[in-house]
């Protein structure tokens, strides 16, 4: 078992494979004391495909943690991604039986499960139920209820679920590696708690983070999470339009689109080419500029309007004040704040985690900001034990239920 | 015996125009027959064909054929085609008698066994002297049961595809993709069952229930009838806010329609949308504006639309099609069909001139016409016959044969996720680079 106060973080990326180790100090922050990184092979879209070879790129990544930190890491919070990972929001009630009045863990326990009880496939189970807002005999804006007196317990939950046997795939990789998952948390819930602080989720914000093979997105709305969801579409597809469209290797074009990619039209001169020079079985050539940016323009603004559309679905757009926050390695990709900020008609900002003390190297990354978020989201979780005992337990009872399945 | 009566009444139908008949052949075919018996189909004759009279007894079909009563003596046929194909030929004139006045046959059969292999080319030889329209669901065995019953399965396949008007084909091996590799094997192989099922019942619905706009058994025929005999089926259900668009996916993803990989090369296809009342125009544009991405610029639609109140809130969409352009089948049925006729009636003893001919010959299939020579029906050799005419029949299915190896083409490229799940949103597969999707 880790000491009680250091916290890992593993994401199992389609580009790279990610361990944050950090120390909880007493005055209640985080210091970073090391990242392992290693570039992923036999992950795609997020998810596991060709197992040994991940689990081997796993193994690197915690044993480059480990040198780096000097902490042997036994307990790790894994990161999920995957296209097959939906939500919705779903509200449970309870009402206090006769003669009872207050509002006991019992009843939170309760309403929780209330919420859960919804028909799904029978190959999903829930990942997450996430609290939104609490209503006491119908009346609104309960931020603990806890204690209160009540008839009737109302509770919105917003309840993550995904296909089991494809989510048990990232937690046996864990196991066999003898590592113990502590808890299984969604990358774009993880993200969102190392980019955001807490004025902007009471603000309403948008946070997308643009990884390698997915897109993950989650909206907050008054502190809480209104709506998430995950994209089965990112940087690799980008690589692929390249390779295909310009008829280069695969890795050429993950570099050119790293070095010259531009996502905004219209910025080269015409005719305006890039040189790409001649290596060992490749022979050079000149390659417009203009072609290379409508490709990754295409590609981007598709995402991004999917996104967009699904937001505006459910009609959340117009709750967020404080702005759309992009992440992930693709966020890096030039002009993309313009382009979405065409898109959502709001402020868009590219971001990386909040500072925290350490390695600051790893957080002015946006390619860090799940793994690192991971490592907040057990912080937070470690700091709510206390106050609210069932919380982490129940994260733990329901974490280890689905694995015995 | 289990009977289930699942005829509704409805009106409108023409019942008595169109006579549908479905027949299974060996247990595999039985199997499908019992599915589509459960599914409920509207006024089908269903005809269970086999040697294992204990199989044939634990059919829920309505009328049934034993094959080899002295032959075989109510054992099945030990995994020989030849002692398959001699068991129909005795029977023959029974299973002609059940066929007679049919306007669709529907073979359903396993292949590489022996009752299936062997029989069904026969059958489906007796069925196309009806003049009817004769389409075969055969399912292909998995690769491991063996080489033997391998090439057995596509011997018997070759013989059907030159007689049937249309041959589904459904690899076992392809089981894979509708069940998961834990599921139990039963499950699986229901499964599969299903997918055969669903199609049978969706031609028998579009000929059947009345539509708004209707596709008519020409219609049926000039699509089957002009392809070169390899079919395609897909049929997807479902219901919800995005039911056109899952519908038409379900379809789409087939394994009978090669992901609708395939409809590019196609020349006719038919498109049957059925639904409650609640169908919008929304819909019906979403659904043929989505399948207009899938299919070429050639190919002629036949679109319907079919409203039954009894489908409540799910929407379905069922599409038909059959490989090859259009010219070449056209040509070849019509010798096909007065050669075979030509062959059964005057009875000539042509076998040895058959073998040498076919190249391929095995030794069985012509010692099984020698020891069956007693026979009346001696001569009448599996389906082999229209292919080995060397005039006017060869040179097409020469055509239709090389086609074949084009099987796997992939009209749009998906790079390196060529192998993953596709990402598909919206109808649009993500994988495919935008710029293509969207002709930048």
């Amino acid at each position: 078992m880790a000491k009680d106060n250091i916290f890992v973080g593993l994401e199992i990326g389609t580009s790279k494979i990610c361990v944050v180790v950090a120390q909880a100090r007493h005055d209640g922050t985080l210091k970073v004391l090391g990242v392992g990184t290693v570039p992923a092979r036999g992950v795609r879209k997020g998810e596991i495909v060709d197992f040994e070879t991940a689990k081997r790129c796993v193994h690197d990544a915690i044993a480059d943690a480990e040198e780096k930190s000097d902490v042997e890491i036994s307990e790790i919070y894994l990161g999920i991604t995957g296209g097959h990972i939906r939500s919705f929001n779903n509200r449970g009630i309870v009402v206090l039986e006769d003669g009872r009045e207050e509002i006991d863990e019992q009843d939170l326990e309760d309403v929780r499960t209330n919420a859960r009880e919804v028909s799904l496939p029978a190959e999903d189970c829930i990942l997450h139920t996430i609290i939104q807002h609490y209503y006491v005999d119908g009346q609104d804006g309960v931020l603990n209820p806890l204690g209160l007196f009540g008839k009737k317990l109302e509770a919105d939950f917003h309840v993550v679920y995904g296909i089991r046997t494809r989510i048990q795939n990232a937690i046996r990789c864990v196991k066999e590696l003898e590592l113990e998952p502590a808890d299984v948390v969604i990358n774009s819930f993880a993200t969102a708690q190392a980019l955001l602080d807490k004025s902007q989720k009471q603000l309403g914000a948008v946070v997308i983070d643009i990884g390698g093979g997915t897109t993950d997105f989650v909206v907050y709305v008054d502190g809480a999470v209104k709506q998430s969801g995950i994209v089965a579409v990112g940087g690799d597809h980008i690589t692929n339009d390249i390779s295909i469209g310009l008829k280069i290797p695969t890795a050429r074009a993950e570099k050119l689109k790293v070095e010259e990619g531009n996502v905004t039209l219209g910025t080269a001169f015409p005719g305006e080419t890039i040189l790409l020079k001649d290596e060992t079985g490749f022979a050079g050539r000149e390659i417009e500029r203009e072609v290379l940016n409508q490709i990754i323009h295409a590609r981007l603004r598709e995402i991004l309007d999917i996104v967009r559309r699904q937001l505006e679905a459910e009609q959340n757009l117009h709750y967020v004040g404080a702005g759309v926050f992009l992440t992930g390695g693709c966020s890096q990709i030039r002009g993309l704040e313009h382009l979405a900020s065409d898109l959502f008609g709001m402020p868009v900002a590219i971001t990386h985690a909040l500072p925290m003390a350490g390695v600051t190297s790893a957080f002015e990354n946006p390619q860090f900001s799940t793994a690192l978020g991971l490592v907040k989201y057990a912080h937070l979780m470690h700091l709510d034990r206390p106050s609210s005992g069932g919380v982490f337990r129940r994260a733990f009872q329901k974490f280890s239920g689905m694995f015995r399945n | 015996m289990v009977q289930l009566n699942r005829q509704y009444d409805r009106d409108q139908t023409p019942k008595d125009s169109i006579i549908i008949k479905v027949v299974g052949i060996g247990g595999a075919g039985s199997n499908i027959l019992d599915r589509v018996m459960l599914d409920g189909i509207d006024s089908a004759a269903m005809i269970a064909v086999n040697t294992d009279v204990q199989a044939l007894t634990a059919s829920v079909a309505t009328e049934k054929i034993q094959l080899g009563r002295n032959l075989t003596r109510g054992l099945g046929s030990g995994g020989d085609p030849d002692l398959g194909l001699a068991t129909a030929e005795e029977a023959a004139d029974e299973i002609r008698a059940v066929l007679q006045g049919g306007t669709v046959i529907f073979l359903c059969v396993g292949l590489g066994g022996g009752t299936g292999s062997g029989a069904a080319p026969l059958i489906a030889k007796i069925a196309k002297e009806q003049n009817t329209l004769v389409i075969v669901f055969s399912a292909m065995p998995f690769t491991f049961e063996g080489k033997r019953r391998c090439r057995q399965a596509e011997e018997s396949l070759r013989q059907l595809r030159a007689t049937a008007d249309a041959v589904v084909c459904f690899e076992n091996d392809r089981m894979g993709e509708l069940a998961l590799p834990r599921m139990g094997i039963h499950e699986a192989f229901a499964e599969a069952d299903v997918t055969v099922s669903q199609s049978i019942r969706s031609v028998a619905n579009i000929l059947q229930r009345p539509g708004l706009l209707k596709i008519g058994f020409d219609d049926v025929s000039a699509v089957l009838r002009n392809g070169d005999a390899r079919g395609m089926f897909g049929y997807g259900e479902s219901e919800g806010e995005n039911r056109a668009h899952d519908s038409l996916a379900k379809a789409l993803k087939n394994p009978l329609m090669n992901r609708g990989e395939l409809l590019q090369n196609t020349f006719h296809a038919i498109v049957h949308i059925c639904g409650g009342t609640s169908v919008t125009l929304g819909e019906v544009q979403i659904i043929m504006e989505e399948l207009n991405r899938h299919i070429g610029d050639q190919t002629q639609l036949f679109m319907g639309i079919g409203i039954d109140p009894q489908m409540g809130t799910r929407l379905s969409v069922s599409i038909l099609s059959s490989l090859g352009n259009g010219s070449d089948r056209a040509t070849v049925p019509a010798p096909a069909a007065s050669q075979y006729r030509e062959d059964l009636v005057p009875a000539q003893p042509v076998e040895a001139a058959d073998s040498a001919a076919l190249g391929t010959a095995e030794p069985g299939q012509s010692e099984s016409n020698n020891s069956t020579a007693t026979d009346e029906f001696a001569p009448v050799h599996p389906a082999p016959k229209p292919e080995i005419k060397p005039a006017p029949g060869s040179a097409p299915l020469k055509k239709a044969e090389a086609k074949q190896e084009t099987m796997q083409f992939e009209p749009v490229s998906r790079g390196r996720f060529e192998k993953s799940e596709p990402t598909i949103i919206d109808g649009q597969d993500l994988d495919v680079p935008t710029f293509l999707r969207r002709h930048v």
